[in-house]
């Protein structure tokens, strides 16, 4: 209970770089399993039911693809940047890079 | 058994999702389950089974979880439409209680002592029974409007409501004297328009005529007073025409209150409103007498024929110069509307 106003606000933090993460892992293509694994390799757990919405999400905003395959008798279904998310990264890192030296200063 | 139970979940999550993605949704989420269960296997060295299906389940979640995360926030009434539906229902609430203690108070004048106690308990059944409608509708209203916000994704404009865009300070400034819309006009026209919608769709038995009661007060004879209804089937005839009007005049008013200006596109609507009341103004000068009345019922309630007569022309050629004065008025309303339209446009 006593966590609970500092769990709320590190929700609040992922929430506001989840998409960074996503985005960033996917210059390359990937299914959406391999992306959670990936994910978590690099300390960022993300839960299922968060991540395939914000990966459809994405798509709708035109910042990734998608397509099926069929791998191994089954089909599965991989995402990619698109132009326009590539072109997009690049942005939001300098953005990032921004938000760390202001926030480094502050605190 | 395992591909049945991954069925049956998978088309579990698939019925709580709108019809257009669920295929698509289903898929993925079988191809995530078929993962789940591929990389748990290959861990424990077991084959997938029933229990190992139904362990990924459980941690994949509840059907009804899971098609939520896809289906995102649903209101029933949105943030964006929020404070105009407070507003609405905060000046609905004051007519409703206004008007069911009017309605209260003609009820006590008429029974005047006798039966009061049933008199004030039907009248708050009425006064709940009002506000319930009221609220129904109100909502039922706001709710077609969010859903059709939602269909169109949140781009359309919609004059009046809250809306992210960069918000100009000048233009305060800008708003000229004809162009302010008036505070009290407009809270008097959605006030008027409520208690027409009200009393005409609602309590149209409340508009007739009864005389003076001074003959109870004398001999305490209360059968003796007549109830004579004044408007005829005819006239009902025009309600749902007049209450779409007074109903649109509402919302246009609001638009007003909350915009604190007129617009091209408000004062274009106001001109629809006003012609179509000419017109209905028009159809019941032409059409069938609105009174129902008839000097023989009026005779009986006055018990003087000749007072009767005249009480019937007074009404009838009264009726007849209001929708004169109406239409008239209309199309006086119409030129000035106009006339400041085009002024505005310059």
């Amino acid at each position: 209970m006593e966590n609970e106003p500092f769990e709320n606000v590190i929700l609040e933090l992922r929430r506001g770089i989840i998409v960074m993460a996503v985005l960033s892992r996917l210059g390359e293509e990937q299914y959406g399993y391999s992306l959670i694994n990936g994910l978590k390799e690099h300390g960022l757990e993300i839960d299922q039911g968060t991540l395939y919405p914000l990966l459809r999400r994405l798509e709708s905003q035109g910042l990734l693809q998608s397509n099926w395959r069929i791998e191994a008798d089954r089909p599965r279904r991989y995402y990619i940047l698109s132009d326009e998310g590539r072109a997009l990264l690049p942005r939001l890192k300098e953005e990032w890079t921004g938000i760390v030296s202001m926030m480094k200063k502050m605190l | 058994m395992s591909t049945n139970l991954i069925d049956t979940y998978v088309s579990e999550v698939g019925r709580r999702l709108p019809k257009k993605t669920r295929a698509d949704i289903e898929a993925e989420i079988r191809s995530i389950l078929q993962d789940m269960l591929e990389e748990r296997s290959q861990k424990t060295g077991k084959p997938v089974d029933d229990e190992m299906t139904l362990e990924v389940l459980k941690s994949y979640g509840a059907p009804e979880k899971v098609a939520a995360t896809y289906l995102g926030e649903r209101y029933l009434i949105g943030p964006r439409l929020y404070p105009i539906f407070m507003l609405v229902l905060r000046i609905v609430l004051v007519v409703t209680g206004v008007l069911a203690a009017i309605g209260l108070g003609i009820a006590l004048s008429q029974t005047l002592g006798h039966h009061s106690a049933e008199t004030i308990i039907k009248a708050i059944a009425n006064f709940a029974t009002s506000i319930m409608t009221a609220l129904g509708n109100i909502v039922l209203i706001f709710a077609i409007l969010e859903w059709a916000l939602f269909r169109a994704g949140g781009k359309v404009e919609v004059k009046g409501l809250p809306i992210e865009k960069e918000w100009d300070p000048r233009s305060l400034t800008k708003v000229s004297a004809p162009n302010q819309a008036k505070m009290g006009e407009t809270i008097v026209e959605i006030v008027g328009c409520f208690a027409a919608i009200v009393i005409f769709n609602f309590y149209p038995q409340i508009i007739g005529f009864t005389p003076s009661l001074n003959s109870v007060f004398e001999n305490g004879n209360w059968s003796s007073v007549t109830f004579v209804p004044l408007l005829s089937e005819a006239f009902f005839y025009y309600i749902p025409y007049l209450t779409l009007v007074w109903a649109s005049t509402i919302i246009l008013n609001i638009v007003l209150l909350r915009m604190g200006h007129w617009t091209t596109v408000t004062r274009v609507f106001v001109i629809g409103l006003k012609v179509i009341n000419i017109l209905i103004a028009g159809a019941m000068l032409a059409g069938s007498s609105l009174i129902a009345a008839t000097t023989g019922a009026l005779t009986n309630a006055l018990g003087d024929a000749e007072a009767a007569r005249i009480m019937m022309t007074l009404l009838t050629q009264g009726v007849r110069v209001g929708l004169w004065l109406s239409i008239i008025g209309g199309i006086i309303d119409v030129i000035r509307m106009i006339y400041r339209t085009v002024a505005g446009s310059k």
